[in-house]
């Protein structure tokens, strides 16, 4: 029993205190800048270096839907036209939110519904459904309930089972396989009910978008309530999203 | 000689292997396995109007050389004599491709689908194995399951609480990132790689990286592998410790469940500090690393890793001298030596039956031919020794990496990769957390690449955990199953 209440001392106090103002470290590759000034092929070779088909052109934007974080862009124009900074809030509301132009510090997730708002506000139960991603997200989502995290102290948390859910987390690109339990377990959830959809995989399939085995009717079916761009986002981009969107402090 | 000899990570002209009959296929196969080998790869390579081209990898602990065998199969004789029954860690290669080519193992014991579960092998469409009797009933689960993971299909055969037989069914997480491979650009491809398995990224961009470098002959700095490996071992802990958090949960044993997942953000935030990614995503690249260790970056790991090491010498004390953890562990989910070397299991799974497999060992790559690790095994083969081990495995490389901090090798930590060279073939193996990474890679008379293939350890393994739950409690099964810890995607592709 010492030895339990020894290592329950040396835990110290690990929880961060405010998830909405801590920082990452410099390296961290969160919210692109893009200074269309600095460019000296107006942004032709960043267009062409990106994987993913995230750049858009004239007048360059990024859509972070599209983008996977890999920083080619900035290795393709060393003169730092296009440079990431460490921040994480970068959640959206709509899918047009996540292109940006760079000018735009933050994107401000839009207000939920004042419905959705007075039933979710102070306890959202979600349920997570994995469909042919890398397990990359479920880490980061797995990450959000440890002891540095610990989203329950809001009242957000996973359920088991659907029938318990407010709505669902959708990772990966929606394997072939996966669409008929997506739909399935979207329909087992009470209404009002809300999609969330996390990582680039579920926002635009990502590094998989060409790929002959992805079916992603659902979402063409479903709009979704929330964005969270990453690859995989960081646990701080989900909760500080979901935070803004519910309108809580 | 009917097979052609190589090493891990050495090129060879796709010309020296020599092309054989199913017949002299089957003889030579049977011989190579005979001789301690086991197979690591069997896939199509071309298709020609006359037939099928099939290559077949195997590797030998002992004497680190991987064999190469091609067979060409003609269009009306697509068929072979299954190796499954003599040598069953071949039985889930051949499955692969059989779903994949339509190529018959003939005789094969359990003939069944890897990834696309409608396909029809043979000529009948494929049902699950059924236990039948008095007070025998079937439990189905998933592909949707209670918790934050991913999708995969069990079928438990019960009587009463105890499980005859468990039949894993995949293929969920598929996406057909081998195809994805051979259509994609260099800069698309490195981020195909890191998407095998989001939880392996620096493990497979090994594989990956070093194949290019060994099909382009480009020399990378010592100062580049010396990151590699850094970065391979803190993936290592940082996953060990997740799976450490995930075994102290399963048995309600929250103190140690929050005190690794604790440290385990530590070990991630390290590696932030390196690639910018917490997963280690953008840093490993063919030709070295994109991002250098600064001195910096060096102080706060070291600090962070002997919080860690620390630490965890008090939390694994306490976990496992604890007799309620303990008689959880103990004796569960047994899989001994015997059906462990058998099935041709992989990694800290094998190890924990006694299987000394490591390819940090048995294959040197990169770092790990000048900076030994050591190779540690425990014998019980159950859910307690398949947590230990990744404890005593998380101590060993913590040491690796505080050592190599020590004395970095100074240099540049990127060369340009040359064009790859024309009909040239790798096999490319690294020890992933898990266990035994393959990537196979052949290039066609243009340098451009002909034939991607990938093994994830979990191809291996998955079958070693539906050994594991005979005869155990069904409410075991979770337990076993987070001792094991696979990979759904990677297992999918």
């Amino acid at each position: 029993m010492y030895k339990g209440l020894k290592i329950r001392l040396a835990q110290g106090e690990p929880a961060i205190k405010d998830l909405q103002k801590a920082s990452l470290p410099e390296l961290f590759r969160g919210m692109p800048q893009i200074d269309g000034q600095k460019f000296t092929d107006g942004g032709k070779k960043c267009l062409e270096a990106c994987p993913t088909g995230a750049i858009l052109p004239d007048p360059l934007r990024i859509d972070l839907g599209k983008c996977t974080f890999c920083s080619l862009c900035t290795k393709a124009n060393p003169e730092g036209a296009i440079s990431f900074t460490s921040e994480y809030h970068m959640s959206s509301s709509t899918r047009e939110g996540l292109i940006t132009d760079g000018s735009v510090k933050m994107i401000r997730p839009e207000m939920a519904s004042e419905k959705i708002r007075k039933y979710f506000g102070r306890s959202l139960k979600l349920r997570q459904v994995s469909t042919g991603g890398c397990n990359g997200c479920e880490l980061e989502l797995n990450a959000l309930g440890n002891v540095n995290f610990d989203l329950g102290r809001y009242g957000i948390e996973f359920a088991a089972s659907p029938r318990h859910a407010d709505g669902i987390v959708v990772t990966g690109p929606v394997s072939k396989a996966m669409s008929k339990a997506l739909y399935e377990t979207y329909e087992a959830v009470p209404n009002p009910k809300i999609i969330i959809l996390f990582g680039v995989c579920a926002i635009s399939g990502g590094v998989f978008q060409d790929s002959e085995e992805i079916d992603r009717s659902f979402l063409k079916d479903f709009r979704a309530d929330l964005y969270i761009p990453g690859c995989p986002p960081h646990p701080l981009t989900f909760i500080s999203g979901i935070m803004d969107w519910l309108d809580r402090k | 000689m009917k097979r052609l000899t190589v090493q891990n990570q050495r090129p060879f002209e796709l010309s020296l292997v020599p092309e054989l009959t199913a017949a002299e296929f089957e003889a030579e196969g049977r011989q190579i396995l005979s001789e301690g080998s086991r197979m690591m790869g069997l896939f199509e390579v071309e298709k020609t109007s006359g037939g099928k081209k099939v290559l077949a990898v195997f590797g030998n602990n002992e004497t680190s050389q991987i064999y190469i065998v091609k067979c060409v199969f003609p269009k009306e004789g697509e068929r072979f004599r299954s190796f499954a029954y003599e040598f069953p860690n071949t039985n889930y290669f051949e499955c692969e491709l059989a779903e994949n080519s339509g190529i018959l193992p003939e005789g094969h014991p359990w003939l069944r689908p890897v990834r696309k579960q409608n396909t029809i092998l043979g000529n009948i469409p494929y049902q699950f194995y059924r236990v039948e009797g008095d007070e025998v009933h079937e439990v189905a689960v998933g592909p949707v399951h209670a918790g934050v993971i991913e999708p995969g299909h069990f079928r438990f055969q019960c009587h009463g609480e105890t499980v005859y037989h468990l039949e894993i069914s995949l293929g969920y997480q598929h996406r057909g990132i081998e195809k994805l491979l051979l259509k994609a650009d260099d800069n698309k491809r490195a981020l195909l790689v890191e998407s095998i398995a989001g939880d392996t990224v620096i493990g497979h961009s090994m594989a990956y990286s070093l194949a290019m470098e060994a099909l382009s002959k480009t020399g990378v700095s010592l100062r580049a592998s010396v990151i590699r490996s850094i970065a391979e071992e803190l993936e290592r802990v940082a996953m060990h410790l997740s799976g450490l958090s995930g075994v102290a949960n399963d048995v309600g044993f929250a103190i140690g469940a929050a005190a690794y997942g604790r440290l385990r953000t530590l070990v991630i935030n390290s590696l932030l500090l390196i690639s910018g990614s917490r997963f280690g995503r953008g840093l490993v690249r063919p030709g070295g690393v994109m991002y250098d260790l600064t001195e910096g970056a060096v102080k706060k790991i070291t600090e962070n890793l002997l919080i860690v090491q620390k630490d965890i010498a008090e939390i694994n004390d306490f976990m496992f001298s604890s007799t309620s953890v303990m008689t959880r562990l103990e004796a569960t989910g047994k899989v001994h030596y015997k059906w462990a070397s058998e099935v041709g299991m992989v990694g800290p799974a094998a190890r924990a039956s006694g299987v000394k497999t490591d390819v940090r060992q048995d294959f040197p790559y990169g770092a790990y031919r000048y900076h030994a690790t050591q190779t540690v095994t425990l014998d019980s083969g159950d859910v307690f020794a398949r947590a230990r081990i990744r404890s005593l495995e998380i101590e060993e490389s913590l040491g690796f990496i505080l050592e190599r901090f020590v004395d970095i090798p100074q240099g540049e930590i990127f060369s340009e990769v040359k064009a790859l060279r024309e009909n040239t073939g790798v096999i490319s193996l690294s020890e992933g957390w898990r266990g035994e990474i393959m990537h196979a890679i052949l290039t066609g008379p243009d340098g451009k690449i002909s034939s991607y293939k990938v093994k994830d350890p979990s191809f291996n393994n998955w079958y070693g955990l539906a050994l594991s739950v005979r005869g155990e409690g069904i409410s075991n099964f979770p337990l076993c199953n987070k001792s094991f810890d696979l990979s759904y995607s990677g297992h999918d592709l």
